[in-house]
């Protein structure tokens, strides 16, 4: 979406003569910043008056952003901690924090007065404190912020919560050996049942402590409950500690559906020992996921929970929310998941170009793995003229991507989209031509395309050789080279098509290449052989030929010649023999050229005249023996040391004629496929070291069957948490909700354990879980935790839990209007 | 993982205006702004700069000019800290005033300091919703008087601990619960606000990208479309908003992304119904897009109704280009036609409630009319005509209308029409329903033109003496005495091959595209309209009884270089 100034900018049409204004303001503008003098600042920030002592405030705020010396005026500064005015309070926090490090003895006289300020009755002045007292970056002082946490968590406000949950970072770093006291206020905090405090402290968590999942499970729902809700920063932390801990958590299971003809369970955990483990769990799945027949993968209850609540983020306007909830459906989800995040995704397209840039990289991701979807939306992927070449690179790639799954008409389009842009006529950015050309290569490429669209790939590529344009003509053959090197058999003709295109490239480059593809593919076949006339041809004009064609036309000939002598080897060799010697040994002395050079030319005449191709062959070895070039001299040699034994071609053959690699061309972004979605390292590349940035993890792999933690501690009778959101577990079927709902036994299965408990409780429900159940057990347990349920519902206020239970009627359908009616 | 480490703002020429640092050293402003000014421009949003010590990622947007930096060490979530940046412009453009100017954040450096540091709270961002922000900032006092006191809380701090759950709103589709508290319930809004007029403002936007084929026909045509809101009424005002279209509002419109006021909910059962509890001010509410060439046009690509699918999607303006005109092909022509429909009426017509072209009439009176919409009119038209790099300069650059500029060595030729331009161009052309056209020519020069007369002329005459076919009786020996030969015998040929030559030539150099910019008030290109803005009188609160705010809807359509027309 855009955002608001940009599009006041397009509604307010005085606005650029107010930039222009403001620009030409901007030189005189300089030279007017003259700071008050320092007296007579002193006295401003010493006088009693608030207004004054504001206004002194202001001058060293500005003079501090001017990169002028403020520190004399430390002392005075700091004075006015203990002021009233919240206005002035302010001021001097930010000061402070700023300069708190070069001066932290006297800073940490200011800390009284902070702590003092956390007990304030405004809200706003406690979470201020907060905020300032764990900024401070002076590391004696960690045990005094790590009990204005402590304090903060417990807070009435939620806006202290969350600065407590945003303090917790901060003092991580002033002192690591905090730890295990923030990793107790982290638990409390991510209880929390402000939306508003547990964004906060999801991000806290993940900067702390990343890796301790175990503080996640008694929360999992909660949080994801509360996800659609958060703010969006709140949002993004979510979803990245979800989706690590849904791969550490949640084993990917997999079953045989009717619609797969090939079994796939040779790779894939068996359906069998998935029940055997989760018997109640996989059972739920079997009845309410009518839909897993149609897929491979089955999901977890609790995860198919995080997916669907992540949906309706995909309508934010926050950009990199929409990534991420793509990110979570990509890695965690099943393909139809992934299909509703496409349109968000092309929707990200609309904003302002920095954002379209790195929202290209991720849909050029998300695109590797499933290209389908994307061909509706192939509009918003045409270059236009005002495209940088960063953007148009991308789009480039986007229309080869989804080109092998476009019907034919798009296919045609693409094409002639393509070949616009590589039609080096005008404007346009050398790179982009060079860009289009392998486009249409890659289009060519793909198994997908009919050899009729192949044909015409091709077509368009074979247009440009004549082009005057040295890197189209280069970069079309490049092209055209590996579509003929993956396929020589179909392209017999097309080789002879570029011999006749010889007449008209001028390009060295583009003739070099010709040649090079004549001798390659041309010769194998004998009975369809033009390699030879094209030598014949090209013979003639050696002496005008550029370095790089001359190079190829010596090759062509001493290929050509293997050839030849393959087919006819010499019937008497002992007649050769002795000729073929002294060339032998001319082409190790140099000196002795000239004699040797009229050697053979005086005898093709003689007794070659049968056949012409021995006599190209040497009459192109004498040329080249008077080139300026040292390396096409160097080059000759070697073919006359090779081929001095007309009998024994064996190694010639070998050197001359071995296959060559089929060279692969994947799509450029091929390259960063490793990298997750929505990082930076994604868009960076392997430029940013292998690997990743600093500080890249790749996405932790799918938990082992049978190894990830139990199931039962995302229950929500975990009770040690002091405030979690009384909410029935989604994963029950409209039946069981019912009938917990009218047996209300008060059984308290679950004690509360005090707050700070957390760590330990899941691992009491655990031990009692592991035992296996019978379906009576299981309707028990849910009998106990809709107990609890109802139990703290009465806790909380009405409005909470009508709220609530009202959001969750609207996501979860049936069940809960069964509940509630 | 994921944090703001700092943020730069530079001015236009550069000069650093602000540095904030919310963790760590990070390189300094200083370090980083040539690092970033080398990078070859247009610079993209994100670089990655191995030469700084650690290596940095560096972060760019550029907003009225001024440029935001942000630099990370580590790997981070690029669209998290773009969006960021985005927001402190938006924050910083609240609170100064727009445009968001250099001298603005000079002067009042305290307000900055106090947003930076509410927004992101030692690296990670935390407060960025602009009523939120304006809860605990308070505004320099200048733009209060500009803003004529409007909006402003009576008191600031309004987190009162007295309030039950000041952030727990309930789900917008849900009815509110009865007992909402004094504080704002809803964290997009500010609380106890109070406005001595109420007001309500809907600015729908539509920014055209159209790009049409040599052929004239149109490849893509897609508008995108974004509601801008402002919302100056007392209280908790609850409203509904009921976008219409003429071929139904879910064929228009596609991917929509709303702000998070809107009821989703409310918007999947009634399409069309945006149903809001507006934030205090100005904001984004919804964004979508729009297929002007609806869905299926691809399967009627191929058929050959060129011409008439550009009539349907009723551009204001559209361009035509031309090239390789003359004996040498160094002309080309560039005709730009004006749809008569965008003609620039007196104002005084402008009360007329007549709708002409279907475009929306209004139906609900309450609307101030904005007079537009009957008659819109075409503003602002510029085209633009991109170069290659080997022109070396323009000669004979004529317009029928308007002025062209260039100067050698631009990277293109700006040809704008002036107001006065397209209204004589409109009042001189009688033709009904056909467009009318202003044309620009011009013929290209390109450099070195005495060399490419000679130089290449050898290498395409050898190209075209090789013949594949050519008999065998040609020796070795001749061959290389035989170009000499052909050159002499050729004299007479020589003038027409040349213009020849020059053709092929010429075509490098000619342009291949021209964008059409124009701006057009009172008309969307996907024919959108407000069909009713309602205030829930139920569900509101805070708002006096009998109190109709005034509204006001604006429509425009944008196109800057949107209008892309191939050749």
């Amino acid at each position: 979406m855009e955002s608001i100034s940009r599009i006041s900018s397009m509604l307010e049409t005085a606005r650029d003569l107010t930039l222009e204004a403001a620009r030409d303001a901007s030189y005189i503008r300089k030279t007017s910043t003259r700071p008050l003098p320092a007296a007579q600042l002193k006295k401003l920030l010493d006088s009693r008056t608030e207004r004054d002592v504001l206004e002194g405030l202001r001058k060293v705020i500005t003079m501090d952003y001017r990169n002028q010396p403020t520190l004399p005026f430390f002392t005075s500064v700091i004075k006015n901690i203990a002021s009233p005015s919240l206005e002035v309070k302010k001021l001097v926090y930010i000061y402070l924090l700023h300069h708190a490090e070069a001066e932290p003895d006297t800073a940490l006289l200011s800390i009284n007065t902070i702590q003092k300020s956390l007990a304030d009755s405004n809200p706003q002045v406690r979470a201020l404190a907060l905020r300032v007292m764990s900024g401070i970056r002076v590391p004696v002082i960690s045990q005094i912020v790590s009990l204005g946490i402590k304090k903060g968590a417990g807070d009435m406000s939620p806006y202290v919560r969350r600065a407590a949950a945003l303090a917790v970072p901060k003092c991580y770093a002033l002192d690591p050996s905090t730890l295990p006291q923030l990793l107790e206020y982290l638990a409390t905090l991510l209880g929390d049942k402000q939306y508003f405090v547990v964004g906060a402290a999801v991000a806290a968590f993940l900067e702390v402590c990343p890796d301790r999942m175990d503080l996640i499970h008694p929360h999992y729902r909660s949080l994801i409950r509360k996800l659609v809700d958060m703010d969006e920063w709140g949002q993004l932390a979510t979803l990245r500690l979800m989706m690590v801990y849904a791969r550490k958590c949640f084993p990917r299971r997999t079953r045989r559906v009717k619609k797969t003809v090939i079994s796939s369970t040779t790779n894939k955990p068996a359906t069998k020992s998935t029940k055997g483990f989760y018997d109640s769990e996989s059972d739920s799945s079997d009845s309410s996921f009518s839909q897993s027949y149609e897929e491979i993968q089955i999901l977890d209850p609790d995860l198919e929970l995080l997916l669907k609540s992540a949906s309706p983020l995909l309508q934010s306007r926050n950009s990199a929310v929409v990534i991420a909830v793509a990110r979570c459906y990509l890695y965690l989800g099943t393909p139809t998941h992934l299909d509703a995040a496409i349109g968000p995704l092309i929707s990200l397209l609309r904003s302002a170009a920095d954002i379209q840039h790195i929202a290209l990289y991720n849909i050029v991701q998300v695109c590797l793995a499933r290209p389908q979807p994307f061909v509706n939306h192939y509009t918003h992927f045409l270059v236009r003229s005002t495209d940088a070449p960063h953007i148009w690179r991308l789009k480039l790639e986007l229309l080869t991507l989804i080109f092998p799954h476009a019907p034919p008409r798009l296919q045609s389009l693409i094409l002639a989209e393509l070949s616009h842009f590589s039609r080096s006529s005008g404007s346009q950015d050398p790179g982009l031509v060079r860009e289009a050309v392998r486009a249409i290569g890659r289009c060519a490429q793909s198994s997908a395309t009919s050899p009729r669209t192949s044909a015409r790939c091709l077509r368009l590529l074979l247009a440009h050789i004549g082009s005057a344009d040295a890197h189209l003509v280069a970069e079309s053959l490049e092209v055209i080279r590996h579509l003929i090197q993956r396929d020589p058999d179909a392209h017999r003709t097309t080789v002879v098509r570029l011999a006749k295109h010889l007449d008209a490239a001028t390009s060295a480059q583009a003739r070099a290449s010709i040649i090079w593809l004549v001798g390659e593919f041309a010769g194998v076949d004998p009975a369809n052989n033009i390699a030879a006339d094209v030598l014949r041809i090209l013979a003639k004009g050696f002496a005008d030929e550029a370095e790089a064609a001359k190079l190829q036309i010596v090759l062509l000939a001493a290929k050509v010649y293997v050839h030849y002598l393959n087919a006819n080897p010499p019937s008497d060799p002992p007649q050769v023999q002795p000729k073929a010697s002294p060339s032998l040994l001319d082409g190790l002395d140099d000196d002795s050229g000239f004699r040797d050079a009229e050697v053979p030319q005086r005898k093709e005449p003689e007794k070659k005249e049968t056949h012409p191709i021995p006599a190209l062959y040497h009459y192109i070895l004498l040329l080249t023996r008077y080139d300026t070039s040292y390396d096409l001299r160097d080059r000759a040699r070697v073919y006359r040391a090779l081929l001095a034994t007309p009998s024994s071609t064996q190694l010639a053959s070998l050197l001359l004629l071995a296959p060559k690699p089929v060279p692969q061309t994947p799509s450029p972004s091929e390259a960063r496929k490793g990298y997750t979605l929505g990082s930076a390292s994604l868009v960076v590349g392997d430029e940013g070291g292998v690997g990743g940035l600093r500080g890249y993890s790749d996405l932790p792999p799918w938990v082992a069957e049978g190894q990830e933690p139990d199931a039962r501690l995302r229950d929500e009778a975990v009770g040690s948490s002091r405030e979690y959101e009384p909410m029935a577990s989604r994963s029950q079927t409209a039946s069981e909700r019912l009938d917990s709902a009218v047996s209300a036994v008060p059984t308290s299965a679950y004690s509360r354990s005090p707050a700070g408990d957390t760590v330990l409780a899941p691992k009491k429900a655990s031990a009692n879980g592991v035992k296996e159940k019978s379906l009576d057990d299981w309707l028990a347990e849910d009998e106990e935790s809709g107990e609890t349920e109802t139990e703290s519902e009465e806790e909380e206020s009405t409005e909470e839990e009508e709220t609530e239970s009202e959001e969750e009627s609207e996501e979860d359908g049936e069940g809960d209007r069964l509940v509630k009616s | 993982m994921s944090a703001i480490e700092a943020l730069y703002i530079f001015d236009e020429h550069n000069a650093t205006i602000l540095e904030h640092v919310y963790r760590g050293r990070p390189p300094t402003a200083s370090v980083l702004l040539p690092l970033y000014l080398s990078h070859p421009s247009p610079q993209p949003s994100l670089i990655y700069l191995p030469n700084t010590h650690p290596p940095a990622l560096v972060y760019s947007i550029i907003q009225d000019r001024l440029l935001f930096l942000s630099p990370s060490s580590t790997e981070s979530e690029p669209l998290l800290v773009l969006e960021f940046l985005h927001r402190v412009a938006d924050a910083l453009e609240d609170f100064l005033g727009p445009p968001l100017l250099a001298s603005k954040i000079e002067s009042s450096y305290d307000v900055v300091a106090q947003l930076l540091s509410e927004m992101c709270d030692g690296g990670l961002v935390s407060n960025t919703e602009p009523n939120a922000l304006r809860d605990v900032v308070e505004a320099p006092n200048w733009v209060k008087g500009l803003l004529g006191g409007v909006g402003l809380p009576s008191s600031s701090p309004s987190l009162n601990p007295s309030s039950q759950t000041p952030f727990s709103l309930p789900r917008p589709s849900l009815p509110r619960a009865p007992s909402a508290a004094a504080a704002s319930p809803v964290p997009w809004r500010r609380a106890n606000v109070r406005h001595t007029s109420n007001e309500l403002y809907v600015d729908i936007v539509e920014t055209l990208s159209i790009t049409l084929a040599p052929s004239g026909r149109p490849l893509s045509a897609l508008a995108f479309g974004t509601v801008a809101f402002t919302a100056k009424v007392s209280g908790v005002p609850d409203l509904i908003l009921q976008l219409n279209a003429s071929g139904g509002i879910l064929n228009t419109i596609s991917l929509p992304v709303f702000h998070p006021c809107v009821r989703l909910g409310r918007w999947k059962e009634k399409p069309g119904e945006l149903s809001f509890v507006p934030p205090d001010g100005r904001f984004v509410l919804a964004g979508y897009e729009a297929d002007l060439l609806g869905g299926d046009h691809l399967s009627s690509f191929t058929t050959s109704s060129t011409s008439k699918s550009l009539a349907n999607l009723n551009l204001p303006a559209t361009a035509d280009v031309r090239v390789s005109l003359g004996p040498t092909g160094a002309d080309f022509e560039v005709r730009l036609s004006i749809s008569p429909r965008f003609q620039n009426k007196p104002s005084g017509s402008s009360s007329s409630s007549s709708a002409r072209g279907g475009i929306g009439s209004r139906s609900a009176s309450a609307f101030s009319a904005t007079g537009t919409t009957a008659h819109p009119h075409i503003e602002d038209v510029k085209v633009h005509i991109p170069l290659p790099a080997a022109v070396r300069t323009i000669a004979d650059l004529r317009a029928s209308r308007g002025d062209a500029q260039y100067a050698p060595g631009d990277a293109g030729i700006e040809w704008r029409v002036a107001a006065k331009d397209v209204a004589a161009l409109l009042a001189s052309h009688h033709g009904g329903n056909t467009n009318a056209s202003a044309t620009l020519r011009g013929s290209v020069v390109g450099e070195d033109e005495e060399e490419e007369e000679t130089a290449p002329s050898v290498s395409l005459e050898a190209g075209s003496r090789w013949e594949y076919d050519e008999d065998e009786s040609g020796s070795y020996q001749t061959s290389s005495a035989e170009p000499v030969q052909q050159r002499n015998g050729n004299d007479k040929g020589e003038a027409e091959q040349r213009n020849k030559r020059r053709v092929a030539l010429n075509k490098v150099l000619m342009p291949s595209s021209a964008t059409v910019s124009f701006s057009v008030k009172g008309w969307l290109a996907s024919g959108i309209r407000v069909e009713t803005l309602m205030v829930d009188v139920k569900r509101s609160k805070g708002l006096g009884a009998g109190v109709t705010p005034y509204k006001g809807v604006k429509y425009l359509t944008v196109s800057k270089r949107g209008v892309e027309a191939r050749c």
